[in-house]
């Protein structure tokens, strides 16, 4: 019932995009199949499907401008039930039964280094636009995967380049999800931060059930550390809870909160942010993107399209798409081999950035990160973040000596 | 801090505790385990989330009064959802019960995700319980503090019924022995739809109160329903008085535990569940408010 709703929500979105869009060179021939294997149901359901709507207007744009070398883009839509196992399994009937030649869509870390297993044993492309642990990368990567955002270790960095340029912020406490993202986001961002700031002062990490509603005794505990600032790996209903309950504790008067801010937060959160204090994480914020004629046609159509502003999840969707277009003509061909080697090959300039390239060694692509502080801004219906700071992907990638060790030690 | 850390333990437990006892009610009475209960709140926050900027937006009295509506919403949806389907396999074994309140489950988080969407939504709060209370050094946040004197005025209000009405000497009756209440020439099937109707109402409730203190998603069924059976687990399934303890348990382990246990205190709640089963063995038998 679900999948058949999704499927016609999705047929109607393509429909309205022909409409919209159509009228240009049209493609010819057997078409070039992207397996959408995403958590459409499940705890990954709201980012899925904005990366479902980024990705669906792409295709209408690609076949529009002609498909990819010569043939129309198809998406093939399945739903992982945000399930590893189930992932697995609707990776394996797409590649298989269906044919595609490539397989994205994925968000849950746990289903997408399912679904990349799938990829490595049927030799099939798969890259990553939502989900972004870094095992992928490192201790668990292979020669078809590539990965189009900042990985989770990316991002911390970035926060941590962030919180060292804050010279009143001494003492430092970390709230995490308690789950693997949540230690080393943790781990990494405790250590950046150390080499960049070697006074700065670190409390004892605290860590909150994944999900967790009832956030007052983590709150309290965080507070009575006396922090300056508190970075906070946490996502969803744990950092929602944080962000309504913590006002009660005088936590933004107390403390400045630095956790993941990406846009569909800052909707879901609205009238309820703290006026002052927290500062967001972001893969790809629209309003603080450089706005070129690209971007602003992109958020034009994405709302003529969908009704609403693009989050991260659709844009870097969409740049993962158009990338592989990029990659595809640039190899001649969707074949597996040729296909990789032009994706460590190309340059791309996506929506996020000009010059994106995608490092062989991990397949990590060089994606920028954001970090903002959340304010209210005249012309939006939800707060947004001002005074945002890029930062650049390439400096933040592990270095090939990190890797390589993590990857003999995981052995 | 540790005062902070009771306060913190005493509110989640009352929330906790509203959601257990509408379960632990209808298990009483009806000897059904309503998987539902989850979904059930869920939808009593969703109601609360349409009906917050209806109803005096921003203010105490038009909250409360959403939240009302909403649990009385939700009570009249268990009313139906009893009289439908429930009323049919009360005679059947317990796999029927589970495939249909499960099939509930299912429905309702389906309905959800097509009315409202799969991103998540946020009620406001109230102006007037949005700040703390600062005692010297330390804060109390008033809106779980609210919360909790309304969980108050709830038990208050069930002891009431339950010893002191009609319809509470019905209730015991029916618990413990069925057939000769309906042998006295009471309805019994009147007494079971508005235990459901009692219990939905509460969930409902609940849903409401505790809306504006996190968010509100399709997803919140399956993470209520997990705790609530923990603290029925705890306190004896159909059992009221156990129900409160088992909450407040709950809740002040796990806020104490952070403090002390910080990578514990999530095993220390499961802990103590296993502990009190091996204690208690086998057969407890239930009953409402005994």
């Amino acid at each position: 019932m679900l999948e058949k709703t999704q499927g016609r929500r999705t047929a109607i979105a393509a429909a309205f995009l022909a409409l919209t869009l159509g009228g240009g060179a049209s493609a010819e021939g057997a078409a070039v199949k992207v397996g959408f294997a995403a958590d459409l149901t499940g705890a990954c359901a709201a980012l899925a499907e904005d990366g479902l709507n980024g990705a669906t207007l792409a295709a209408a744009e690609l076949n529009d401008a002609g498909g990819i070398l010569g043939r129309p883009v198809e998406l093939i839509v399945r739903d992982t039930q945000t399930k590893p196992d189930e992932g697995a399994k609707v990776a394996r009937e797409l590649i298989t039964d269906e044919a595609i030649d490539v397989l994205t869509g994925v968000c849950s870390s746990a289903v997408m280094l399912a679904e990349s297993a799938v990829s490595k044993e049927l030799k099939t492309p798969f890259y990553a636009a939502i989900g972004s642990t870094q095992r992928a990368n490192i201790e668990l990567f292979q020669p078809y995967f590539w990965q189009v955002q900042a990985n989770a270790t990316m991002e911390a960095y970035a926060a941590a380049e962030y919180v060292a340029k804050k010279a009143d912020w001494k003492r430092i406490s970390t709230l995490g999800s308690d789950y693997e993202w949540g230690h080393t986001s943790v781990a990494a961002f405790t250590e950046r931060l150390k080499e960049l700031h070697p006074d700065v002062e670190f409390a004892d990490p605290i860590y909150a059930k994944v999900g967790e509603t009832a956030m007052a005794p983590y709150i309290t505990a965080t507070l009575a550390q006396r922090p300056d600032a508190v970075y906070a790996p946490l996502f969803g209903p744990s950092l929602s809870a944080v962000l309504k309950q913590g006002q009660g504790f005088g936590f933004f008067q107390r403390s400045a909160l630095v956790t993941l801010m990406t846009v569909d937060t800052l909707q879901s959160q609205g009238a309820a942010m703290p006026d002052d204090n927290v500062f967001g994480i972001a893969r790809a914020p629209f309003f603080a993107l450089e706005q070129t004629p690209e971007v602003t046609a992109f958020i034009d159509s994405y709302r003529a399209a969908f009704g609403e502003y693009p989050t991260d999840w659709a844009i870097s969707a969409y740049d993962g798409l158009k990338f592989y277009a990029a990659a595809a003509e640039h190899a001649g061909t969707v074949e597996a081999e040729p296909l990789i080697a032009a994706v460590g090959e190309i340059t791309y300039d996506g929506l996020r950035e000009r010059g994106l390239r995608v490092r062989a060694l991990d397949g990590q692509m060089n994606a920028p990160s954001y970090v903002g502080k959340a304010s209210r801004v005249e012309g939006y219906a939800f707060p947004i973040l001002t005074e945002v700071e890029k930062f650049d992907g390439a400096p933040l990638m592990p270095a090939e000596e990190f890797i390589l060790k993590a990857r003999a030690a995981a052995q | 801090m540790i005062l902070i850390q009771l306060v913190n333990g005493l509110m989640e437990g009352m929330t906790l505790f509203l959601i257990a006892s509408g379960l632990t009610l209808i298990f009483g009475v009806t000897r059904i385990i309503n998987f539902a209960h989850g979904s059930l709140f869920m939808l009593g926050a969703f109601v609360t989330y349409e009906l917050v900027p209806l109803i005096g937006p921003g203010t105490l009295w038009g909250f409360f009064a959403a939240v009302l509506l909403a649990g009385l919403a939700v009570s009249l949806l268990g009313m139906l959802f009893e009289m439908l389907a429930l009323r049919r396999i009360y005679g059947a074994d317990g796999l029927m019960q589970l495939i249909v309140t499960v099939a509930l489950v299912l429905i309702l988080r389906d309905v959800v995700r097509m009315i409202w969407g799969p991103n998540s939504l946020s009620v406001p709060m109230p102006d007037r319980l949005m700040g703390a209370l600062q005692i010297g050094d330390s804060y109390f946040p008033l809106f779980p503090i609210a919360v909790f004197l309304a969980g108050l005025v709830v038990v208050v209000a069930m002891i009431w019924v339950i010893y002191f009405t009609r319809a509470g000497i019905l209730l015991r009756a029916g618990t413990d022995d069925r057939g000769m209440v309906a042998l006295c020439g009471v309805n019994e099937r009147l007494i079971f739809t508005a235990v459901f109707a009692a219990g939905a109402f509460l969930a409902g409730l609940a849903g409401g109160l505790a809306a504006p203190y996190g968010e509100v998603n399709h997803l919140l069924d399956t993470t209520v329903i997990v705790s609530a059976f923990i603290v029925c687990v705890i306190g004896g399934l159909g059992n009221l008085y156990g129900a409160l303890a088992g909450a407040l348990l709950v809740g002040l382990t796990k806020a104490i535990g952070v403090m002390y246990f910080p990578r514990l205190s999530m095993v220390l709640i499961f802990l103590i569940m296993a502990l009190i089963l091996i204690a208690r063995s086998m057969g407890r038998q239930g009953g409402t408010a005994r």
